[in-house]
């Protein structure tokens, strides 16, 4: 809103300026004087006289008056005219539709200047033809922005729900697609006054808009050519009100149409340097030798407009050879950013602020990028969630695998796109040859994740991480694509991180456990002990709301909170059935359960023993 | 290929739509055309002017048939003759289109060379000072008209410093030096509003593409940041880019018009302007046929363009 106070001012003073200009104290504008001939400042003549010795703020300003009244009539013409064709032709489709909104498209065939010019031809120059015609060009975009808000309305409920009870179609046009049609028509209004001050000085400039001796800015920049040697201010007056107006409501434009449009609005965060700290600068650590990747307090902080937010905090975890980590949580737990944190992949305006993570004798986390880069792909990979917008739309499936083993092997184009076959054969693709030559989008979406398996797998990584890699596949995919990561697992031993929110996948393919919940570690341990005895009150309730047998599902009250309102004590608490004041008073620490087994909190003990439990 | 030949046909569907309006506009505007065209300042003409202009433009006939002629007419390349000279259109097209082509292909090369890397610079280093000195001068651009800059390039460059001509033309062969000076500003004056056009696009294109999960998984598989930047960001970002540019054209092709007019460039727009003035009908939609036909040619072009960067596109 902000942004509208500058140029919505500048318009304002401008419109002002022009709506008053019979009751300013202003010399007639066509008064010739030809004694004062490209006068310079005279009294009562601030700005000095034009070619015909007339008073150019005098000009200038009736000038407003009919550039913007030109500018207004037709795109009111055009907005009333549109918005009731595109109300017609969204509502009644068929017939409608084709004469209301396709008719229209002839219309943007013409470039805008040559059909203004070609009814000027026919019925001569004028403020008449000009507002004829301007408003005929700016019909189209009132009908589109119309057309397209009333079929978006004519699906949501509440329009059914109306049309339902019979009520008469002007009646549901006016009470509930108009208000939402308001505000893109408003937009478009004031594009096309814009675009109109432009045009019509454009062919007044040529002598083919307003007819002299009226005042208009295209005229007296058109009159002013001919002296600017003499009388170069002449030129400069009309040139520098004229881009002003225009530079005013392009401004107004876009910021009405951000205000109109959420999605393009609210404050972008500035990119700050990325603040690399110098690597080696803390003690080097030992590594727990059978670790492939050892994570511990990993930190992540993002900067938003209320302040930095850590929507990963002190998380630590570790996986073997071999092995397969599940991690799971629901939505917003901290998941994807915390292994997007250790792929060095995270958006500029997230920075990991402390913690480790040794990938056998490298720490990750303050690796310079060209390290990081030779890692990523190579030794660590990375299966993300939605293989569709994973894979670039504009190349060939085999194009994209060859292209990440050229990355890291020095190998010709022939040989990286004979090894991608083999890497098609082996994710289990019929037909490598063929397949490789297909888009993503010709390809199924178990396919294309097999395509991005194969495209992880290229360069042999010791440790993959998978994120979501099943979710947005079928059920029977799913399956397929998860004995396919098994198997592939026990042929070249590579490390598994798997995130999921399903327990049923992690029961099926991982040997341990992490469980996140808003942004922390709130369990770990073996499948089969956090399956079997789940210490903390969130494993409980996850476990409870799978689907099971003869057993009704029981779903968690509530949602993971936002990082900015996470709770003081244990996050978990507002939601969790067991919460007792204590619960809420400080952070909670992880407790070592068991060797191998930690639980983040308080009352697990006693919970874990549910007969001494006090009754409260 | 099935989709190639589908877009040609609706480009000449267009095509077909636009010539009937042209005619239809003669005849939707109230009153006799004839008089129209020979009426000034509400004075009515002389009868018999009219009945012979009437006769010229072949008025007496059935509308059938008159249409039947025109779009007869337009197949043959016949464009009809001046009402003025009796000079026949097609010739007046046919010298002056060239050098027309030339403006837009000058103009269009400077603002492509000078837009896209500034675009992608920016986008990539967004909030920087380059991006806001760039996009505050790009809304600047967009905001001054394009006889306004014709006309201060003039001023200052030609009357002031007497650095460049202030207009004209000089055929290549006479005097190529002399040609491309002469070509210099009207080039860089309709070059100026694409660019900002151009610059702007590409730099939200490119901020989009970079969102984008390909990319992600680009970085994932350890391209070089020129790498991710060429294949994924920017090949990806220049599709939108195309067909919006394709839109502009029209604005583009409309500015030309002016551009000619303000730097003596003897294109198109010198015999535009005088039939419009002159009132000389058929030389008007003549120009006007042409300059249509060259913008539904360009967005076909650019079209076919896009489906060769993007397949998703040649499946539909």
């Amino acid at each position: 809103m902000k942004r509208l106070i500058v140029p919505g001012t500048l318009v304002g003073l401008i419109l002002l300026a022009a709506l008053a200009a019979p009751l300013l104290p202003l010399t007639d504008p066509i008064r010739q004087d030809i004694m004062h001939r490209l006068a310079g400042p005279l009294p009562g003549s601030p700005l000095g006289r034009d070619e015909f010795g007339r008073d150019v703020l005098s000009r200038l300003i009736w000038g407003a008056r009919t550039s913007l009244g030109v500018a207004f009539a037709s795109a009111l013409i055009a907005g009333i005219f549109g918005t009731l064709l595109g109300l017609i032709g969204g509502w009644f489709r068929g017939l409608g539709e084709l004469l209301a909104v396709r008719s229209m498209d002839v219309i943007l065939c013409f470039p805008p200047v040559l059909l203004a010019l070609l009814v000027v031809t026919l019925m001569g120059p004028g403020a008449g033809t000009l507002i004829l015609v301007l408003s005929v060009l700016y019909l189209p975009g009132f009908v589109r922005v119309t057309y397209a808000e009333v079929l978006s309305a004519r699906s949501h409920d509440y329009v059914e729900a109306v049309r339902a009870l019979g009520a008469p179609a002007p009646r549901i046009l006016l009470r509930t697609v108009l208000p939402n049609v308001a505000g893109p028509v408003l937009v478009q209004l004031s594009l096309a006054v814009a675009s109109a001050v432009v045009l019509e000085s454009g062919l007044s400039f040529l002598g083919l808009g307003v007819v002299p001796p009226a005042p208009s800015w295209g005229l007296m920049i058109r009159g002013a050519r001919a002296t600017m040697d003499q009388a170069p201010m002449l030129l400069f007056w009309p040139c520098a009100v004229l881009t002003l107006t225009i530079l005013a409501m392009n401004l107004l434009c876009d910021a009405l149409r951000d205000a109109v449009d959420p999605r393009t609005s609210g404050p972008r965060p500035r990119l700050r340097a990325v603040d690399r700290l110098l690597p080696g600068l803390l003690p080097r650590r030992d590594a727990t030798p059978e670790s492939v990747l050892d994570v511990q307090g990993l930190t992540v902080e993002i900067d938003t407009p209320r302040g930095p937010i850590r929507p990963v905090q002190e998380v630590s975890f570790n996986v073997r050879a071999g092995e397969t980590v599940a991690i799971v949580g629901e939505s917003g737990s901290g998941k994807s950013v915390s292994t997007t944190a250790l792929m060095g992949l995270l958006p500029p305006v997230a920075r990991v602020v402390n913690g480790e993570a040794w990938f056998g004798e490298t720490e990750l986390l303050r690796l310079p990028e060209p390290e990081m880069r030779k890692l990523r792909g190579g030794r660590m990979a990375m299966v993300f969630q939605d293989p569709m917008s994973s894979l670039n739309p504009v190349y060939r499936t085999g194009a994209q695998v060859a292209e990440a083993i050229q990355a890291h092997q020095r190998v010709s184009a022939e040989a990286a796109w004979k090894q991608a076959e083999g890497l098609f054969r082996r994710v289990g693709i019929a037909d490598p040859e063929r397949r490789m030559r297909a888009y993503p989008h010709e390809m199924s979406g178990g396919m294309r994740q097999r395509v991005m398996i194969a495209m992880a797998l290229a360069n042999r990584p010791h440790l993959l991480i998978c994120d979501e890699p099943t979710t947005a596949l079928d059920v029977t995919v799913q399956a397929q694509i998860l004995d396919l990561l098994a198997e592939l697992q026990r042929e070249t031993g590579t490390a598994i991180v798997f995130i999921t929110h399903s327990l049923g996948v992690v029961a099926e393919i991982a040997q341990r456990v992490v469980v996140m919940y808003a942004g922390q570690v709130v369990e770990q341990g073996s499948v089969a002990e956090v399956f079997h005895d789940p210490l903390h009150p969130y494993t409980r309730a996850l476990l409870a709301a799978v689907p099971e047998g003869e057993t009704q599902p029981s779903g968690i009250p509530g949602v993971v909170p936002p990082p900015h309102a996470f709770p003081e004590g244990c996050r978990f608490a507002p939601r969790c059935a067991h919460a007792i004041p204590a619960c809420s008073a400080a952070p909670l620490a992880l407790d070592m359960a068991a060797p191998g087994r930690a639980v983040r909190c308080i009352r697990w003990t006693e919970l874990a023993h549910p007969k001494e439990e006090v009754p409260a | 290929m099935a989709w190639i030949l589908r877009r040609i046909g609706v480009s000449l569907i267009l095509a077909w739509l636009v010539a009937s309006i042209v005619f239809m506009t003669l005849h939707l505007v109230p009153g006799d055309p004839a008089e129209l065209l020979l009426s000034t300042g509400g004075i009515m003409p002389d009868p018999g002017a009219v009945a012979e202009l009437r006769d010229r433009l072949g008025l007496n006939d059935p509308l059938l048939v008159q249409y039947g002629g025109f779009l007869r007419g337009l197949t043959r390349g016949d464009l009809g003759n001046s009402l003025i000279d009796d000079y026949p259109v097609l010739a007046e097209v046919a010298l002056r289109l060239p050098r027309t082509l030339e403006l837009i292909f000058a103009g269009a090369i400077l603002a492509i060379v000078v837009a896209l890397p500034a675009g992608t610079y920016a986008a990539l280093h967004r909030g920087g000072a380059f991006d806001r000195v760039a996009s505050g001068l790009a809304a600047l651009l967009l905001a001054v008209p394009v006889f306004v800059v014709g006309t201060l390039l003039i001023l200052m460059l030609a009357q002031w410093l007497r650095v460049m001509p202030a207009g004209g033309y000089v055929p290549f062969a006479d005097n190529p030096g002399r040609h491309l000076a002469l070509l210099a500003l009207p080039a860089l004056t309709i070059a100026k509003g694409l660019a900002a056009v151009l610059f702007r696009m590409t730099r939200a294109s490119v901020l989009d593409a970079l969102s984008r999960d390909h990319v992600r998984t680009a970085r994932a598989k350890g391209l070089t940041p020129r790498g991710v930047l060429v294949r994924h960001v920017v090949r990806n970002a220049l599709i939108p880019v195309l067909t919006v540019l394709g839109l502009h054209m029209g604005t583009l092709l409309g500015g030309t018009v002016l551009v000619e007019y303000v730097f003596n460039w003897p294109g198109l727009s010198t015999p535009l302007l005088r039939a419009v003035e002159a009132r000389d009908y058929p030389m008007v939609v003549g120009i006007v046929l042409t300059i249509s036909g060259l913008f539904l040619l360009i967005n076909l072009i650019m079209d076919l363009l896009y489906a060769a960067l993007d397949p998703r596109i040649r499946a539909a």
